[in-house]
């Protein structure tokens, strides 16, 4: 399978975090998860959840706190992907 | 036919000769750990702490969120005489330097002599020790060896000894810690493992995913098997959290008969197990699914119910309970194996029964003047009996206040019907999320600094919801002309950066609004009240 290009890892992780919130949000790459999206713990655990699936990743926990907002969240699923196909 | 009340280090030494003990589940690893390797264990951390330097009675506290490491010190402490005191670990979505110096307040005031902590924050709470004159020792879990010295152990610990104190939140405000003796331990166990309780025997299994630094976790699933000699299956919160399905899975794999969980457990199932993880699923062996620690909802369980009732799921298996930390764990059971009693009121959400007082201890609904109310009448939930914390550690006007004439004032409230009881809600105004609860009084400080909101003119409360957590509402005196937007979203980013909750609504009210005590202290319940009725006005 050949790498999915990066606008659409960005695309799939804003219709991800719209799926797991129940309110109507409109994810921004600024957006901040907890404070401007209003996801609690369980929501950001669940996001990792269907990242992981949709992905076929393993998403280590330590990552979970550092990624805050929509960007890093793109980015440290990106990362992990080019590390992937490089291993 | 009472069994005997038991210390934990004796009722380590009982469970240590079943050749049963924990089996601990982080993600899909699964290590067990016979209770004679953790009596082991513990032994050998006992001499450790005795080796540096401690004594009979000190506190040593425990922020340790690996399952096994966290027992053998808790175990470990008590088989040297102290007092093991768990501490909240750091949640993933508070800012951490926060949650140091909540730690750092809690062990100033607990008096702690020694933290015990392990993994990725180990160096930063080791530097709290500057902060906290009474913290003698930190031991770092990943250096330690256990000592060689041949100190001498079970230094005949008493049932009136304090067995450990639990700190009920994270809060900065107001650290509170529940001391439970020994005797308050082993009667509360001995009630909920016994026939009016789960009616356990030598077929069951326990599984949970529930944290130990909460009573649910440590008391009703841990220490509950262990006292009865029976295995317990203990999953991390993370692994649960990530993939729910993988408790069910746990109960199926390990044929778990016993299980408890807050609501939001169930209902997290009932939202995000998918269909195609149903397949492989067999809870016909689940004979007791408790369900605490928060509101219940009627809706909640039968939907849960109707989901995996096709991979052998019962709903007689539903056993709603009522209890708290300040009562050990567990007040109230309804009889097992009866569909969920649910009482209708005008105005309310369908109220669960959680049954009647547990053999030997006591229940009244009282009104303000402390007098009982009569059936279906709402007052204030009040315990006697064995089960009753000793009192919250190192504060006395506050247990005073809590514990009158031996009665438990819970602050929340209920109503008695046909002598069961009905929980509908709380005097105490604490926010409830996701099972956490969190005091309004540090969201309110959390915005002392805040540059648009009026020092000291916040309030916050939460308004309980149908199924899912309280509704978190900040009302605030804006100072200057900082834009609405912007300010909303600063409070939000600093409330969830200090207490790790999302701010749902935040109401702006003209300059003095909020009320104010005689004593300068903020009118949350009558902010509250006002917001209900809909009379405050936007500024």
């Amino acid at each position: 399978m050949p790498p999915p290009p990066s606008t659409a890892v960005a695309d799939a992780v804003v219709e991800i975090l719209k799926n797991v919130s129940r309110r109507p949000i409109e994810p921004t790459p600024a957006s901040d998860l907890i404070a401007d999206l209003g996801f609690d713990s369980l929501q950001v655990m669940e996001t990792v959840a269907e990242l992981e699936d949709r992905f076929g990743l393993s998403i280590p926990a330590e990552d979970v706190p550092a990624a805050r907002t929509v960007a890093q969240v793109t980015a440290r699923v990106e990362a992990l992907l080019q590390a992937r196909r490089l291993s | 036919m009472t069994a005997p009340l038991r210390t934990l280090p004796a009722a380590l030494d009982d469970a240590a000769r079943t050749g049963e003990g924990f089996v601990f589940v982080s993600g899909t690893t699964e290590r067990r750990r016979s209770y004679a390797e953790l009596q082991d264990a513990s032994r050998r951390f006992a001499r450790l702490l005795l080796a540096r330097g401690l004594r009979r009675g000190d506190l040593v506290a425990l922020v340790v969120s690996d399952s096994d490491q966290f027992l053998t010190a808790l175990l470990g402490a008590s088989i040297a005489g102290m007092v093991p005191a768990s501490l909240y670990p750091p949640a993933t979505t508070t800012e951490f330097a926060h949650y140091l110096s909540a730690t750092a307040g809690t062990l100033r005031s607990s008096g702690a002599r020694a933290i015990v902590t392990s993994g990725s924050f180990a160096a930063a709470i080791a530097g709290l020790q500057s902060s906290c004159p009474d913290l003698a020792l930190v031991i770092s879990w990943d250096g330690w060896q256990g000592a060689a010295d041949p100190h001498s152990l079970c230094p005949d610990i008493s049932l009136d000894e304090v067995a450990f104190v639990q700190f009920t939140s994270g809060s900065t405000s107001e650290p509170r810690g529940v001391e439970i003796t020994h005797r308050s331990l082993s009667a509360n166990i001995e009630a909920i493992n016994g026939p009016m309780g789960l009616g356990t025997s030598a077929s069951d299994a326990a599984v949970s995913w529930l944290p130990l630094y909460h009573d649910m976790g440590l008391v009703g699933m841990a220490l509950g098997a262990m006292y009865a000699g029976r295995p317990a299956v203990l999953m991390t919160p993370a692994t649960f959290v990530k993939r729910p399905v993988e408790w069910l899975r746990a109960i199926s794999r390990h044929r778990g008969t016993v299980s408890f969980a807050p609501n939001f457990a169930y209902d997290l199932c009932v939202r995000r197990v998918k269909e195609r993880e149903l397949e492989g699923l067999d809870l016909s062996c689940w004979r007791v699914a408790g369900c605490g620690g928060e509101p219940i909802h009627a809706a909640t369980l039968s939907a849960f119910a109707r989901k995996f009732a096709p991979v052998g799921f019962r709903e007689t298996s539903f056993l709603p309970s009522y209890g708290l930390a300040e009562h050990v764990l567990a007040a109230t059971f309804p009889p097992r194996g009866r569909a969920v009693r649910v009482a209708h009121l005008p105005g309310h959400l369908d109220i669960v029964s959680c049954g009647s007082p547990l053999p030997d201890h006591q229940l009244r609904i009282v009104n303000e003047e402390g007098l009982d109310v009569g059936e279906r009448c709402t007052g204030e939930i009040t315990l006697a009996g064995p089960s009753v914390m000793r009192g919250y550690q190192g504060a006395g006007e506050l247990t005073a206040q809590t514990i009158r004439n031996g009665w438990l004032h819970t602050g929340d409230l209920g109503f008695l019907d046909e002598g069961e009881l009905f929980v509908c809600g709380r005097i105490k105004d604490l926010l409830v999320v996701n099972g956490r609860k969190y005091h309004p009084q540090d969201l309110e400080w959390a915005l002392d600094e805040l540059a648009g909101v009026r020092r000291g003119r916040a309030v916050a409360f939460g308004l309980s919801r149908a199924g899912t957590a309280d509704r978190v509402v900040i009302v605030i005196e804006p100072s200057g002309t900082v834009d609405g937007a912007a300010l909303a979203h600063a409070i939000r980013q600093r409330v969830s950066e200090t207490c790790g909750v999302y701010v749902d609504e935040i109401v702006p009210v003209p300059t003095g609004t909020i009320g104010r005590t005689t004593s300068g202290k903020v009118q949350r319940i009558a902010t509250r009240l006002q917001y209900e009725r809909g009379e405050l006005r936007s500024r």
